[in-house]
């Protein structure tokens, strides 16, 4: 099985999600599709889509300059990791059976995929622009610091640094994602984990803007603990890397959100009763 | 007496207790705080292994991790720390920027002559695979160079003794020989068992025998090393492991063909005995580079003056910058002269004639390509350090006269050569055997995977006919189940080492170096971390005609035994026999007098 029948594969199962997802909202809200929000929120969020679409081209571009940059400039911080937490992804997989790493395996692979889409669609036909717009900065800063970090950090997964206690679940059972995950990222960007980090950051915009989706607050909890599980469970990640991961999305979204807030108003939400907070990333997540 | 308490007795706290002015600061309480600090505090030894992450070495990361828990149980704090192969090879080769590494030697070390430059004191300074451990002792420099002007039983017994003696001071512990495993697809044709894919030739006899339907044959290899997409310089040695592809693309003088020295490049060779020994070299006719250039005898010539000093600098002032990479080979000659077109005499170092051939192995380069690359490289025009663009440069699109040609490259996932018409490898007059003679395929494809396994379900899934890079024990069961694959074990030259930096602190000790190495236990590494695809050995040249017999493997290491059995270190010994070296233990720490 080649790279382009994985990611047909992937296109294919996150699309009838999508379609499944779009199902439930509507029997559970009635809503229909808004051509005038869709249109309105495209125009007013553009400049950060760009931005965003920008720096995930960049990504895409540099990868490989990254790669170079971080052997050149790079600390390689596997040992410390490893000292920090010891076993614990060894101890994590030790309970592993054949369901869960089915299970797991696929919220690696479809599910994170899933959860990152789903939001943007989500919100862009929701009459509300903020959710969206507070989605593509949030996702922007992820990107943005995660490469950051990459280039700074060298370090190597659980999976590379001690086979034999760590199986490298995921590519044993299915070798074939190795022809995509490679085409996405490289072996030494483990620090912080960006599965992470993306997925906590579509909880925390749900938990945020539950109003605007009902019903998806719980989809994306679960969808993002059990992309967070996944990332140790198939040894791909260390816990530091998913503790740095979840700090990263707090920070995406404290900041996300202030922005969205700022550029498209706060006043007379109808997804928002609170008044504007005073600010910090505590404070805005607790609303 | 007073002066005798003025200061604190514990010597830690000497200059604090100065500075706290809490004392008298009389002339003979200063006498003291002198005789105090000549004295310096014990401290812990630590050390570090550097070595390959799992998914571009199937077993390198699980052995370092294995020894660093016998050394620990030894009291030495040892922590591992992975990184890609060519910035293992730039710290630990270039730079010498390491305690301890695990890695496979070059097969190039099985040659008992290419120990020269392995351990010969000479090469300590050198770069690349020249001494990178530092060592230094003088019968091993005697034994190295006395073997190189002699023959036969002298020559043995040179040998024999170089590797009694390495076996003892241990610059390097040879951890196990690994069997090399790959899977490769039975209808591709070829006899497998018989193919020896650690060689160019190999390559040259497996496309002799591909069999395919196909209008336009390609040869598909997988491999997990990613470093030939983005470099295909002979010269450089931190992206060479193998040299099977640069060998397709450039032609050496000889080749080994089936066990035998046989002229390649050269339609013919006469050796002539002597002191220092000549050869006549007689180069083929009509032989053109890829770019259909002439190759001629200046050719050849000016190859071995770049790999002597590749700033090709006649001027003694400036120092020589030689190719780590075939330096070995290039220190047999002593001068080429060009006698015609076609026609060169070599005047050989002074060596035995059985050692001399070695140096008509090395790739044969273009001079019209590579005579610019003789400048201090640079970035951005700013020259950076004294290297030669030679021996850096990416050499992408490669020039070669070898028998295949390079096609395209998209770097880190695929490269792709084609055979060439009209090598001449392939005319009837060469006299080559017709796997050489007859290729069966047009190109060469080879595409970059991230692990073993996945390099194992290519090949189970059509995609590629072989595994270029080897692939561990633990998917041997995958190659089983997957149909019309073949299972391919092949015994290796190359053994892993764990290498020693005798340049550092408590590492330049032979005595300690040998007390590590009995915290090893090889078998247990073979069985437990290889699946018993391995076998454990002394030396490098184990299995060769130059192995001494009282260093053959006989239960156990006949030099350095392991203190225990079944990988169990047993502690009491262990500290018996550091404390023996000279070492101390505090709280089970083992410590040596600050350096």
């Amino acid at each position: 099985m080649t790279l382009l029948t994985v990611m047909t594969r992937v296109v294919v199962v996150v699309f009838v999600l999508h379609l499944l997802g779009l199902g439930a909202v509507w029997r559970r809200t009635g809503t229909t599709l808004r051509r005038g929000s869709i249109r309105q929120n495209v125009r007013t969020v553009g400049p950060t889509a760009v931005a965003l679409g920008v720096l995930l081209l960049a990504n895409g571009a540099v990868r490989d300059v990254g790669v170079e940059l971080s052997w050149l400039i790079g600390v390689n911080i596997t040992g410390t990791i490893h000292a920090l937490e010891g076993a614990f992804v060894a101890d994590l997989q030790s309970l592993s059976t054949p369901a869960l790493t089915a299970y797991f395996s696929f919220v690696y692979v479809f599910g994170y995929v899933f959860l990152l889409t789903f939001p943007v669609v989500l919100y862009a036909i929701h009459h509300d622009t903020r959710p969206l717009s507070a989605t593509l900065v949030a996702y922007a800063l992820n990107y943005g610091i995660g490469l950051v970090c990459y280039v700074l950090f060298v370090a190597y997964g659980p999976r590379n640094f001690m086979p034999g206690a760590v199986e490298s679940l995921l590519f044993t059972n299915w070798p074939e994602v190795q022809h995509l995950t490679s085409q996405v990222n490289e072996n030494t960007n483990v620090f912080p984990s960006l599965h992470t980090s993306l997925s906590v950051t579509v909880a925390l915009l749900a938990a945020r803007y539950r109003r605007a989706a009902p019903g998806w607050l719980p989809v994306a909890t679960v969808g993002a603990m059990s992309v967070a599980v996944a990332t140790m469970y198939l040894g791909i990640h260390w816990l530091t890397d998913v503790l740095a991961g979840v700090l990263l999305a707090a920070i995406s979204v404290g900041v996300g959100a202030r922005v969205a807030e700022d550029e498209h108003g706060d006043e007379s939400s109808p997804t928002e009763t609170d008044r504007r907070p005073a600010g910090g990333v505590l404070e805005q997540l607790r609303r | 007496m007073a002066r005798e308490s003025c200061a604190p007795a514990d010597r830690r706290t000497v200059l604090a207790a100065l500075g706290s002015g809490a004392t008298v600061l009389s002339a003979g309480c200063l006498q003291r705080a002198r005789n105090l600090t000549g004295w310096q505090s014990t401290q812990p030894i630590t050390l570090q292994i550097k070595t390959l992450p799992a998914d571009s070495d199937p077993y390198a990361l699980a052995l370092a991790r294995q020894i660093a828990s016998w050394f620990q149980a030894a009291g030495i704090e040892t922590d591992v720390l992975p990184m890609a192969e060519q910035e293992l090879m730039r710290q630990s080769l270039l730079r010498a920027g390491f305690d301890l590494f695990v890695m496979r030697l070059p097969e190039k070390f099985r040659d008992p002559d290419a120990l020269t430059t392995l351990l010969h004191s000479r090469f300590a300074d050198a770069p690349g695979w020249q001494n990178p451990f530092g060592y230094t002792n003088l019968d091993a420099d005697e034994a190295l160079e006395r073997q190189r002007r002699t023959d036969g039983a002298e020559r043995r017994q040179a040998l024999e003794e170089l590797q009694r003696t390495v076996a003892r001071t241990q610059p390097f512990t040879l951890l196990t020989v690994p069997d090399d495993i790959r899977a490769a697809r039975t209808p591709a044709g070829p006899n497998w068992q018989a193919i020896d894919l650690r060689s160019p030739v190999g390559f040259l006899r497996l496309a002799g025998e591909y069999d395919s339907e196909s209008e336009a044959p390609v040869l598909r290899v997988v491999s997990t090393d990613r470093r030939p997409t983005t470099n295909l310089n002979p010269l450089a040695v931190e992206f060479r492991r193998s040299g099977v592809l640069t060998g397709l693309l450039y032609d050496p003088l000889a080749r080994r063909i089936e066990g035998e020295l046989t002229p390649w490049l050269a339609r013919s060779i006469d050796v002539v005995d002597g002191a220092p020994p000549t050869a006549r070299v007689a180069l083929r006719e009509n032989v053109t580079w890829h770019d259909d250039e002439a190759l001629t005898a200046a050719d050849v010539a000016f190859t071995y003056d770049l790999l002597a000093d590749t700033t090709l600098d006649d001027d003694d002032e400036d120092a020589d910058v030689p190719s780590p990479e075939f330096r070995g080979q290039r220190s047999l000659v002593d001068d080429v002269s060009v006698v015609d077109d076609r026609r060169l005499d070599m005047t050989f170092a002074d060596a035995d004639r059985a050692v001399v051939p070695r140096a008509l192995t090395v790739p044969i380069l273009p001079e019209h390509v590579w005579r610019d690359r003789t400048d201090t490289a640079a970035i951005g025009g700013i020259p950076v350090g004294t290297v030669t663009e030679a021996l850096v440069s990416n050499n992408i699109p490669p020039i070669g006269s070898g028998p295949f040609a390079y096609v395209r490259n998209t770097p880190r996932e695929r490269l792709r050569l084609k055979h060439i018409e009209g090598h001449f490898s392939t005319r009837e007059a060469a006299d080559f055997p017709d796997w050489i003679a007859e290729p069966a395929i047009d190109a060469l494809s080879v595409q970059v995977v991230g692990s073993d396994v996945t390099a194992v379900e290519t090949v189970a899934d059509g995609e590629a006919d072989v595994t270029g890079t080897t692939v561990g024990a633990g998917t041997v069961p995958r190659i089983g189940r997957a149909e019309d694959v073949e299972l391919l074990v092949r015994r290796s030259a190359r053994p892993y080492v764990l290498g020693y930096n005798t340049r550092r602190a408590y590492l330049d000790n032979p005595r300690f170096r040998n007390t590590l190495a009995r915290l090893v236990d090889e078998r247990f590494l073979g069985q437990h971390v290889l699946d018993g695809y391995a076998r454990p050995a002394v030396g490098p040249l184990q299995g060769t005609e130059w192995y001494p017999a009282d260093l053959e493997w006989d239960g156990g290491n006949p030099v350095v035994p392991f203190f225990g059995r079944d990988g169990e270190v047993p502690v009491g010994a262990v500290r018996e026999a550091f404390r023996d070296a000279g070492y101390q233990y505090e709280d089970g720490t083992l410590v040596g007098g600050s350096r």
